[in-house]
């Protein structure tokens, strides 16, 4: 029998609290996570990610409608799904009187694991997050981001079939985020299945085979980085310095986006040399690059991610 | 298939021996807490030694019952604070580890790491009062039954909160309203006649007072001493099934 490692079907969250209005945190997902995916959850802050990871997760009653974790009801029988999950929390720490070794073994053990599976799985997650030089630290004298990659071993060591990140390389390096997609790929490699959330839209392209969009509470779209790219309208993404004084003349060539005095047009390849000959009549500075999933989660959401 | 990995789900303190391990070495690096874990007691016991030598026998296991209810009290302040500080209940609990082994364990943990103390107040107790053997399993019983209640009713409290600074004066409240005011370091009789049915109500006055009706040092009618046993044997009890109950139903939020 093949079930998804994660389905929701019009999952509802609706917080209410005396003297004040209700607030709709989820107004409707439906998703699902095939086995040994990665697939993230892109939106802005208050769209609805973290509430229905922590529904996935057990830790939040629905208002309505049903989410499976490999088959297992997760709103009326949580217990039985638990066993299948582990969670790296958003703005989780690691106890600051452990070191990450204890962090991990001790974790790994709670969870039911044999001594020596433990050890070895600890040794081998602290090294990939590149933890072993401050395996024997307490996690107190550590680095925010050491302490979140401690968080991420803890939780990858694990290996369980289906892993909620929220936010995982919040506060990291460019060196440690590699390092997390990098043990994340190897995961997925090795069965287990992934839900991320996250605000950088280079880590959701490099690291989700699948991406959802969720603005309100409601998925937007769905599909795979290149299919959202593609659906811009074109694959280069000219900013023009100065050009929203002029962003009419510019409307011919694809969708315009002005921000401040700033101009983004999103052109096909063909038409760029036209548009760059505009550009120089119209004394303005051109930048050509390639059409990022900014410009996707733009066009879908119609506003920034990192916009509040 | 990894899935299979996954079986065994819900087991009763499922983890539970894992989880208090990791509780122990927790509260084992806060040398600093460990040292001052027993200070009130301490300065009650040197104003009893000031002012009435002749009660600190009684003192002293007043200390000892005082201590095992504190240690309970600790519950409320770490339970709350790697759920609200660390997310611990998140990382944990969603996950095989079963609620009552991670609210157990919590408990057991801190218990193991600051009864070192206790133990020493214990012995110089033994020293001042020389036990029978039935008074030292009795001390033992009403110290266990005292823990008990402080942890369950500790644990459970701790869930209410989302700002661990409102926790400290409760923590304080709880800490005075039922060790240091009612008659644990002191006496039962000396307490006020018509407070006193409240104070064998209380977990850890009870305990006193059932002691100090063993050793001598007070007494106690039938009826109070019923109602002292079957107050504390039945407020422990209740508390610590709803502490696992409310463990259970609380790892999902509404």
């Amino acid at each position: 029998m093949s079930v998804e490692a994660l389905r929701s079907e019009d999952l509802r969250k609706i917080y209410t609290q005396r003297g004040a209005p209700p607030v709709t945190a989820l107004a409707g997902v439906s998703l699902n996570v095939h086995r040994g995916e990665r697939v993230a959850l892109l939106g802005r802050n208050g769209a609805g990610k973290t509430t229905f990871l922590k529904i996935a997760s057990t830790l939040l009653r629905p208002t309505s409608g049903t989410i499976e974790v490999f088959g297992h009801d997760v709103g009326r029988a949580p217990e039985k799904a638990r066993p299948y999950i582990a969670v790296v929390p958003q703005e989780g720490k690691p106890f600051f009187h452990l070191t990450p070794r204890e962090q991990v073994y001790t974790y790994l053990r709670a969870r039911g694991l044999g001594r020596e599976v433990a050890r070895s799985r600890t040794e081998e997650s602290l090294e990939r997050m590149g933890l072993t030089e401050f395996a024997d630290r307490l996690a107190i004298t550590l680095s925010g981001g050491q302490r979140q990659r401690t968080m991420v071993a803890t939780v990858i060591a694990t290996e369980a079939p289906l892993l909620f990140l929220d936010e995982p390389s919040i506060g990291m390096d460019p060196f440690a985020r590699r390092d997390v997609w990098e043990s994340l790929r190897n995961l997925t490699r090795r069965g287990s299945t992934i839900l991320l959330t996250t605000h950088y839209l280079d880590e959701a392209e490099a690291l989700s085979d699948r991406l959802y969009i969720i603005e309100r509470g409601e998925v937007l779209v769905t599909g795979t980085s290149e299919d959202l790219k593609r659906s811009v309208g074109g694959t280069l993404k000219v900013s023009l310095a100065g050009g929203a004084r002029v962003v009419e003349s510019f409307r011919s060539f694809g969708s315009c986006v002005a921000d401040g005095e700033h101009l983004t047009v999103i052109v096909a390849p063909e038409r760029l040399g036209e548009l760059m000959e505009l550009a120089v009549r119209s004394h303005l500075t051109a930048t050509v690059g390639p059409v990022t999933l900014e410009e996707a989660f733009l066009r879908v959401v119609g506003r920034s991610i990192n916009e509040d | 298939m990894r899935t299979s990995a996954a079986e065994g789900a819900a087991v009763p303190f499922r983890g539970l021996a894992a989880f208090l391990w990791t509780e122990v070495l927790v509260q084992a690096h806060e040398n600093l807490a460990m040292a001052t874990s027993i200070v009130v007691q301490g300065v009650l016991l040197v104003f009893v030694w000031i002012l009435a030598p002749s009660l600190i026998g009684v003192a002293l296991v007043g200390a000892v019952l005082f201590s095992m209810f504190a240690m309970g009290q600790r519950v409320l302040n770490e339970a709350a604070y790697i759920r609200i500080d660390h997310k611990a209940n998140d990382l944990y609990l969603a996950g095989p580890l079963s609620p009552e082994a991670y609210f157990l364990g919590m408990s057991l943990g801190i218990l193991v790491v600051y009864l070192t103390p206790v133990v020493a107040v214990g012995v110089l107790a033994e020293v001042v009062i020389r036990f029978s053997l039935v008074e030292a399993a009795t001390l033992l019983l009403l110290a266990l039954a005292v823990w008990v209640f402080a942890a369950s009713i500790g644990y459970v409290f701790s869930t209410f909160f989302r700002d661990n600074r409102a926790i400290w004066a409760y923590s304080s409240l709880f800490f005075n309203v039922f060790g240091v005011l009612p008659p644990v370091f002191y006496p039962f009789d000396r307490f006020p006649a018509g407070l006193q049915p409240v104070a064998l109500l209380m977990p850890p006055s009870a305990a006193a007072a059932i002691l100090q009706n063993a050793i001598g040092a007070t007494s106690l009618s039938s009826g109070e001493l019923s109602l002292a046993v079957f107050g504390l044997a039945a407020e422990s009890t209740l508390l610590f099934l709803l502490a696992i109950l409310w463990a259970r139903r609380t790892v999902q939020e509404v």
